[in-house]
């Protein structure tokens, strides 16, 4: 069969003839569209009855899959492929069209041209409403960091408790074990969140200048990695290693969580800890440093 | 009907006429061009089964006890957004394969994009007059990398809220306002409560929209500038040789539409992607190990994990270490990505119009310098999995890491040198043809042997092919440049200006023998199906 | 110009029509009937039928017993002492000495309780193949009564350690011990259990295969590298409650399908390149070609 097509200039084309003798091909695409319309069929009885992930993904794949298989086909074998040739327009405009252009523009630019001062006005009035208009939007998204990141909320006598707001007591922790606590005013907080690790039975000193800091074996540390954030959580008991599980920094627990191995830079600051005459765990102070990754104004 | 109603927009549009302009629109056949369409397909997709998702999903913070079907949860102090999704997962019906077709459709969407950037750089495609649609394309990369973090952090759960908190801590670091910018996108201090509404927005309006825009200017751009074409017969840098749009290519790339969608609703249905129900709801004091980033996000990660502790510390200010391997390295990654195009052609000088494409081994150099830079990547993405790497090797993972800090550095150079001396090795050497001429021993009928060349390719044959379109068009440009000239005859003014808009289309119309340089000019075709068999301006090959 | 394009299209529209009438009735009529099409938002009761869901994911049972009967300890029979000595000394002592007082070779075991000895010896840990390399999990040597002979004798020698917990799981909640569980455990097992590389060589290995006595002994001794969790840090009830989510965690919902190892975005991403992109990029070479 050939087709001669007549378009509106009434000029002829050469004709494009349909491809013939794919009856074969032609029973393909039928038998897709079929298996296609038999899936949907199917994925409508599983709606029907309630769904289930995987018969729903399956059936969708065979319908899908059905009608795509049918189209390609069909535009792939039962149409011809050519190759037919286009040419490329010039994408760059003719020389006349880009003078008249230039000419235009320049035109305009002249008329704006000769009220200089209106220009400038038009300019201050649109930039300025633009830039005070961001400031409520900016100013409103959030506070000022301030001294946020500088300070917890940890201070000086604060009751240490744990995730379930029970007091800390020298039994609390075996040795070798560990636990999240917090101030019992801000349990569950992100920033004063802090590893408690019983070491031993005897009072520990980490580092010179922190001999009081833990007693009875019991160190406490900031759960902030000073890399990029994530719970320290990680304790390696015989190693006495805290591990990141985010990027790998390994910090040595017994002097003062110094980083070891991977990317983190700074220790993880180390909170002073003493039992009181209840023998309930407190600090003795807040940290001496800000706890977390680090930021700009930290000096 | 369907009659009246295209009459209808015909009377008032006009659509027979531009139309008929892209239904003869010629397409090259190659299956490289098609990784473009699957990122497109899958991004069609993620908009199908993101409007779904949005109907369930409840972007809020605010705590809610769980009490739905998924018992080991029950009872639990959950954000909204982290009930919802549960209840999409279990409840909504059909849900969970919505939601799992939409985050393996993004996985694949970044994926195809990516191959997609690759193909376009080793063959060359971005040169001139391809620039702008390079940028483009840079510009939604980004895009699609930023708004997959973004949807992956919005059901609150434990692994994606630790990468929240990753993403605070880079903020953080950049130098001078990080802690501003951190505090006004959380609402404060980590971890707020604004940043899952806030993300939403984010990650169904205003990224999505710009994706949308983007992506209608770099089909509208390619559409305009004509699709690159690999060299072959017949084609040459002033044509395109393929399929036509209507009704081949349309059939094709429709159906391929539907065969992503397919093999993402396999995947979406057969194989579980993210289960946020064994990950339970984020809690800035819980952490699981291997927490990995979706796999678009892990070069960066991996480099975080190499990069050395080192942190500056001066005059009373800090760099800390994450804005390195997270700030900088992205942030020269996308402006080297980017602007790669003006890099090359200042040192290529090379200021030509290019359709025809490259074959990446016959520039050795950018391919070998395009294998080295991927494979930096591709080692820092690997080095994302370290500690699965080393649990499923059973290495120590100390080991592995320095492994990784010393192949980063080791394989990329390895790896462009091997592809320089691979594709200088296979490169065709200019003006000589094939390096290997099929030729056939023939006997004369005195009983003389001889040799004759099997089908010649003399470049004088090639070339009176390709240049004959080119004289063609100008001959058209040429009656355009003199109906103008005549037309218009005085100075240019406005209602010039308005003429020669109106007149690009008629005016071609009017002058005789200028249908043959219609856009829509095809040639003809043997009905045998023989592929040389084709006429060129009525000129038979072969 | 309509006239050509109303005979182009008259001959498509004729045998259009009536599959698109008889599509348009079915789908109506499908979704008519559609049952309980009109419940759509979700809620927090957990009320089944809004969804109109048949499935069967509803798991477990909310009941929760009363606190501390989760946990029983078991009392070991001395009279298997004596046949735990001649297994000890025949199995153990090369390295641990004949009264278990630890040599340059091995740890002292005295006053470490039942609950230690029988988790390195009901897991196969010990006796160790390699001593250079941490303890792996494998089949163990002894029978169950072989092993509680062993437990018996080591505890005999002195006293002091946890005994042998005996979980049950009836009398315990698992919500109770996901939260548990994401608190302590998830951090080195992983939230879901799969185990992971630590620092060092060290590894947290997989929960898949430890039974829930040996969950509930990790859990009170420390094994290793692993933190020790005493009573006034969880609870026995708490334990209890533990071990039925890592029994969970065994063969949890894996409602999405093929659960790629439980390991997260890495497998996810492999599949999603390899399979996703790999087999459309298969389906781009059927459909666009090569260059011609």
């Amino acid at each position: 069969m050939s087709i001669t097509e007549r378009d509106d200039s009434g000029a002829s084309h050469p004709a494009i003839e349909t491809v013939e003798g794919k009856r074969g091909y032609e029973l393909v695409v039928a038998a897709s569209f079929m298996v296609s319309v038999l899936a949907t069929v199917g994925l409508g009885v599983s709606y029907w009855l309630g769904g289930q992930p995987q018969i729903e993904g399956a059936l969708l794949f065979v319908t899908l899959g059905g009608i795509g298989i049918g189209m390609v086909a069909w535009g792939k074998y039962l149409v011809p492929q050519g190759p037919y040739v286009q040419e490329r327009e010039t994408l760059k405009s003719e020389i006349l069209e880009r003078e008249a252009f230039l000419e235009s523009l320049e035109r305009g630019q002249r008329q704006l041209g000769r009220r200089p001062f209106l220009g400038k006005l038009l300019g201050l009035s649109v930039g300025l409403f633009g830039i005070i208009n961001i400031f409520p939007f900016l100013r409103s998204l959030g506070p000022q960091p301030k001294k946020a990141l500088f300070t917890t909320p940890w201070k000086a006598g604060a009751l240490i408790v744990s995730v379930g707001g029970a007091p800390i007591t020298v039994d609390t922790l075996e040795v070798g074990g560990i636990q999240t606590v917090f101030p019992s005013y801000d349990v569950g907080g992100a920033i004063s969140q802090t590893v408690l690790i019983r070491i031993g039975d005897t009072n520990w000193t980490t580092l010179p200048g922190r001999e009081t800091w833990g007693p009875n074996g019991y160190l406490a540390y900031s759960k902030i990695c000073t890399h990029a954030g994530c719970p320290v959580g990680l304790y390696q008991e015989l190693t006495q290693q805290l591990l990141c599980p985010c990027h790998q920094s390994l910090f040595d627990v017994l002097t003062g969580a110094t980083p070891v191995f991977g990317p983190a830079p700074r220790p993880l600051p180390q909170l002073p800890i003493y039992f009181d005459s209840k023998g309930n765990l407190r600090a003795q102070a807040g940290y001496d440093q800000p706890v977390g990754p680090g930021f700009w104004e930290r000096g | 009907m369907i009659t009246q109603t295209a009459d209808w927009f015909d009377e008032r549009l006009g659509i027979a006429k531009w139309t008929r302009k892209s239904l003869n629109k010629i397409f090259p056949d190659h299956w490289s061009f098609m990784l473009g369409e699957i990122a497109m397909y899958s991004f069609v997709i993620l908009l199908f089964t993101g409007v779904f998702l949005t109907f369930f999903f409840v972007p809020s913070s605010k705590d809610v006890i769980y009490n739905g079907s998924y018992a080991p949860l029950r009872g639990h102090s959950v954000s909204e957004a982290f009930a919802s999704t549960l209840d999409l997962s279990f409840s909504v019906r059909a849900g969970l394969v919505m939601r799992q077709m939409h985050h393996w459709a993004a996985n694949v969407f970044v994926a195809a994009i990516v191959v997609h950037v690759c193909r376009i750089f080793f063959t060359g495609a971005f040169r001139k007059p391809r620039e702008i649609n390079w940028l483009i394309g840079t510009g939604l990369l980004v895009l699609a990398i930023v708004n997959g973090f973004l949807g992956y952090s919005l059901p609150d759960d434990l692994i994606s809220g630790t990468g929240i908190r990753i993403a605070f801590s880079i903020v953080l670091s950049v130098p001078v306002v990080g802690s501003y910018i951190a505090f006004f996108l959380f609402g404060g201090n980590f971890p707020g409560n604004a940043i899952i509404p806030r993300f939403y927005t984010l990650h169904i309006l205003v990224i999505p929209g710009l994706i949308i825009g983007l992506l209608t200017a770099h089909l509208a751009i390619m559409w305009h500038q004509k699709h690159t074409q690999f060299k072959g017969k017949g084609k040459s840098n002033r044509n395109v040789v393929g399929v036509a749009m209507w009704p081949a290519y349309a059939f094709q790339a429709g159906g391929f539409f539907f065969l992503t969608a397919a093999v993402i609703a396999a995947l979406g249905g057969l194989v579980q992607i993210n289960p946020i129900w064994l990950y339970g709801q984020y809690v800035p004091y819980k952490v699981s190990y291997a927490v990995q980033p979706d796999w678009y996000m892990g070069w960066l990660d991996g480099a975080m994990r190499l990069m050395p502790s080192w942190e500056i510390q001066a005059f009373g200010h800090m760099i800390p270490t994450v804005f390195f391997p997270a700030v900088l390295l992205p942030g020269i990654t996308f402006t080297v990505l980017g602007l790669w195009p003006f890099i090359e052609k200042k040192i290529t000088k090379d200021d030509l119009e290019h359709n025809i494409l490259d074959n990446p081994r016959d520039v050795p150099w950018r391919t070998a310098l395009g294998v080295g830079v991927l494979t930096f990547y591709v080692v820092l993405f690997f080095a994302s999995s370290t500690d699965v790497l080393a649990n499923s090797y059973s290495l120590s993972l100390n080991f592995v890491l320095w492994g990784f800090r010393i192949l980063v550095f080791v394989v990329p150079p390895i790896a462009a040198i091997v592809a320089f001396k691979v594709s200088a090795e296979a490169s065709e050497v200019p003006s000589t043809g094939k390096r290997k001429r099929a030729v056939a021993i023939m006997r004369s009928d005195v009983g003389e042997f001889y040799t004759e060349d099997i089908e010649p390719r003399s470049p004088a044959h090639e070339e009176s092919i390709e240049e004959l379109p080119e004289e063609i068009h100008y001959h058209l440009l040429k009656a355009n440049g003199r109906e103008l000239v005549t037309s218009s005859g005085g100075s240019i003014g406005q209602s010039d200006s308005l003429r020669l808009d109106s007149d690009t289309d008629a005016g071609s119309r009017q002058i005789p023998g200028v249908q043959i340089v219609d856009h829509g000019f095809f040639g003809r075709k043997g009905s045998t199906g023989g592929r040389s068999k084709r006429n060129i301006i009525g000129r038979k090959r072969r | 110009m309509s006239s050509w394009i109303s005979r182009k299209l008259a001959k498509i529209n004729g045998p259009l029509a009536p599959v698109a009438v008889g599509t348009l009735v079915a789908g109506f009529g499908f979704i008519a009937l559609y049952p309980s099409a009109s419940s759509a938002q979700s809620n927090k009761t957990g009320n089944l039928g809004n969804y109109g869901y048949t499935g069967s994911y509803l798991y477990g049972s909310n009941a929760q017993g009363k606190s501390g009967e989760g946990l029983t300890y078991l009392k070991l029979n001395p009279a298997t002492i004596p046949y735990g000595q001649s297994l000890f000394v025949e199995n153990c002592a090369s390295c641990h000495g004949v009264s278990a007082q630890g040599t340059s070779r091995a740890p002292n075991l005295q006053g470490l309780g039942a609950a230690t000895v029988d988790f390195w010896v009901s897991t196969g840990r010990m006796p160790l193949a390699d001593p250079s390399v941490q303890a792996v999990q494998k089949p163990s040597r002894f029978t169950r009564t072989q092993t509680l002979a062993i437990d018996a004798y080591v505890s005999s020698i002195a006293p002091g350690g946890p005994a042998i917990p005996n979980v049950n799981l009836g009398l315990s909640n698992e919500s109770a011990g996901e939260s548990l569980f994401s608190t302590n455990c998830a951090a080195c097992h992983t939230i879901t259990g799969a185990g992971d590389a630590l620092a060092s060589g060290v590894f947290a290995p997989s929960l898949y295969s430890a039974t829930s006595t040996q969950i509930a002994e990790a859990v009170r001794t420390g094994p290793g590298n692993m933190p020790r969790f005493g009573p006034s840090t969880l609870s026995d009830q708490q334990v209890a409650d533990l071990v039925k989510y890592v029994n969970y965690l065994k063969n949890p919902i894996d409602r999405g399908g093929i659960a790629l190892g439980h390991v997260g975005p890495v497998t996810e991403g492999f599949v999603g390149i390899l399979v996703g992109l790999g087999s459309l990029m298969l389906a781009g070479l059927w459909i666009g070609g090569r260059a011609k």
